[in-house]
């Protein structure tokens, strides 16, 4: 069942901050970080800046279009919709992800019975049962959420499920002959030595999370940020559909750079006997 | 120190404490059954140090691990105060060769040495003070707060020993508990291991392959040899309760009993 692990491995986590730590000043750091995106706008704006495209606009209108939609509410309001979304479906597929992956990690018979299933549900294009669910379930903002639950369960599972079959088998010997109780063995022992792959598996869900969240508010919506693209671009408002693209990409960052911060917190202990 | 008042030496070496009769144990089945042990007794007085010495390979591990409850034998009884043995039990504790795997990482050393405490129910702050206490029995007082990966090898080991010690179990079992040090970090934690014994009265069986460890550390010492391994000397040692890792080692007694047992390894 090894083989069926996400790709990610939680030690990317653990040689990022290493090379965080070598020598240079912040302020070196930050520049390092971030000329790139700095070149990339420059070029964007000073490429597009005489574009006749009628579906590429200057990069100068499309920053003008966001302001003006962030200061009018427009973009807060479905942003704030949106982000709710997210993070209830996110929630939801930690949790369930979480419980149902260290049950499977620990019951081997139960594991092979469900395993074709997990494969099964996992390999279907989460973006193309979008319609079906809403359609079942109707265009209340549940359905949304159970979307991105949906989506973004797959990877926690898995890595939950990977996690708790790398235990150490000394420390499974360790809790048995100690006699820890099931409670505290999952809560104290399995949960934390499985948690560096479970983190991992919560970093991959996080942009499929963003991605379900935009296209479930492609179909029946009538707010949030999907829709605000969806509704600009089907009326041919292409500025307002560039600047809420460009607004996703930036809230996925900014989500990305605070995952990275709550990481470090959380595997404190598994960072810092890396590093050693 | 006064860790476990229920070991008092004065009970020392008297009733018997432990006892393995016709111990078999095998891998696989028919005709791909691969024999460990066959018919292997074993007899440990309260506050009795036992080794269990045998080449490499021959079982020793497989043995522990009957002994802790962990491994289930195809034949045979091992029983801890007259009460036979199924499964892991409160009166076994067991310390692993490996420390750096069978500690947990995520918790600081007190809080593994608390944990299986806590799995007794025993409330926070009692057993913090047990872990505190015991951490300071094998030599590392305040440092409860560290962290395991932030120890040597030889720490993580004192801090194995003292969650065994904090388990309150009547038998400390080891499994090569010093295989992985240098030898100056293993001398001192032999010393260590006899002056728990000495002092806290606990029952011991460790399991070496080293002949010069288990003469220095036992009361007796149970070799084991053979494919199955089966028990084919019993020494009891006569050094005395103060060992010496230079003059214990001098003696001429320790080097009877050791060509004694290289014997019985060469004609086996």
């Amino acid at each position: 069942m090894a083989e069926t692990a996400v790709s990610t491995r939680p030690d990317n986590a653990r040689r990022r901050t290493r090379t965080v730590r070598t020598g240079t000043s912040p302020a070196a750091r930050l520049l390092e970080r971030s000329w790139l995106i700095a070149v990339v706008f420059i070029l964007w704006w000073v490429l597009s800046a005489r574009s006749t495209n009628f579906f590429v606009p200057s990069l100068q209108e499309i920053l003008a279009v966001l302001a003006r939609d962030l200061s009018s509410g427009v973009i807060p309001d479905g942003a704030a919709y949106s982000l709710t979304n997210l993070a209830a479906g996110l929630l939801l597929a930690v949790a369930v992800g979480i419980v149902l992956g260290l049950i499977l990690g620990e019951a081997n018979r139960l594991r092979q019975v469900v395993d074709p299933v997990i494969h099964f549900f996992r390999s279907v294009p989460q973006a193309a049962l979008v319609p079906l669910i809403i359609g079942a379930f109707g265009m209340g903002q549940g359905p949304k959420i159970y979307t991105i639950a949906f989506a973004c369960m797959w990877p926690v599972l898995l890595n939950t499920i990977d996690g708790v079959l790398g235990v150490e088998p000394t420390v499974r010997r360790f809790a048995k002959v100690y006699r820890i109780p099931p409670g505290l063995y999952f809560r104290r022992v399995v949960l934390p030595a499985a948690l560096p792959q479970i983190v991992a598996g919560v970093r991959v869900a996080l942009p499929i999370g963003i991605t379900v969240m935009v296209v479930s508010e492609l179909f029946a919506a009538t707010r949030g940020l999907g829709f605000y693209i969806l509704n600009s671009s089907a009326t041919f408002q292409v500025p307002e559909t560039w600047a809420g693209a460009l607004f996703v990409g930036v809230i996925g960052y900014i989500l990305s750079v605070a995952f990275v911060l709550c990481e470090r917190r959380i595997l404190r202990w598994y960072i810092k006997s890396g590093a050693k | 120190m006064s860790l476990q008042t229920a070991h008092s030496p004065a009970r020392r070496a008297t009733e018997q404490l432990m006892q393995v009769r016709g111990l078999t144990m095998s891998y696989g089945s028919g005709a791909a059954e691969n024999k460990i042990l066959q018919d292997l007794d074993l007899d440990v007085r309260a506050g009795e140090f036992v080794s269990i010495v045998g080449p490499s390979g021959v079982g020793k591990t497989t043995l522990l691990r009957c002994l802790s409850g962990l491994l289930a034998p195809k034949a045979g009884t091992i029983s801890v105060g007259g009460q036979q043995i199924t499964g892991p039990h409160p009166d076994l504790a067991v310390v692993f060769q490996d420390y750096s795997r069978s500690l947990l990482p995520w918790m600081s050393t007190r809080e593994n040495v608390a944990f299986p405490l806590q799995g007794k129910g025993m409330g926070k702050a009692e057993r913090n003070a047990l872990a505190d206490r015991n951490l300071a029995a094998v030599g590392l007082a305040g440092q409860g707060d560290k962290y395991p990966w932030e120890m040597s090898g030889g720490m993580q080991q004192r801090v194995a020993i003292a969650r065994a010690l904090a388990y309150n179990a009547k038998v400390l079992l080891m499994d090569e508990p010093f295989a992985s040090v240098d030898a100056q970090t293993r001398f001192d934690l032999e010393d260590l291991v006899i002056d728990l014994h000495t002092n806290l009265g606990v029952t011991v069986i460790l399991v070496t392959h080293d002949i010069d460890e288990a003469l220095y550390l036992a009361d007796k010492v149970v070799v084991i040899a053979e494919k199955p391994a089966t028990v084919v000397d019993v020494i009891e040692t006569n050094f005395g309760e103060v060992r010496d890792q230079v003059e214990t080692k001098a003696d001429p007694r320790f080097a009877e009993a050791r060509a004694r047992i290289l014997h019985r390894l060469r004609d086996h």
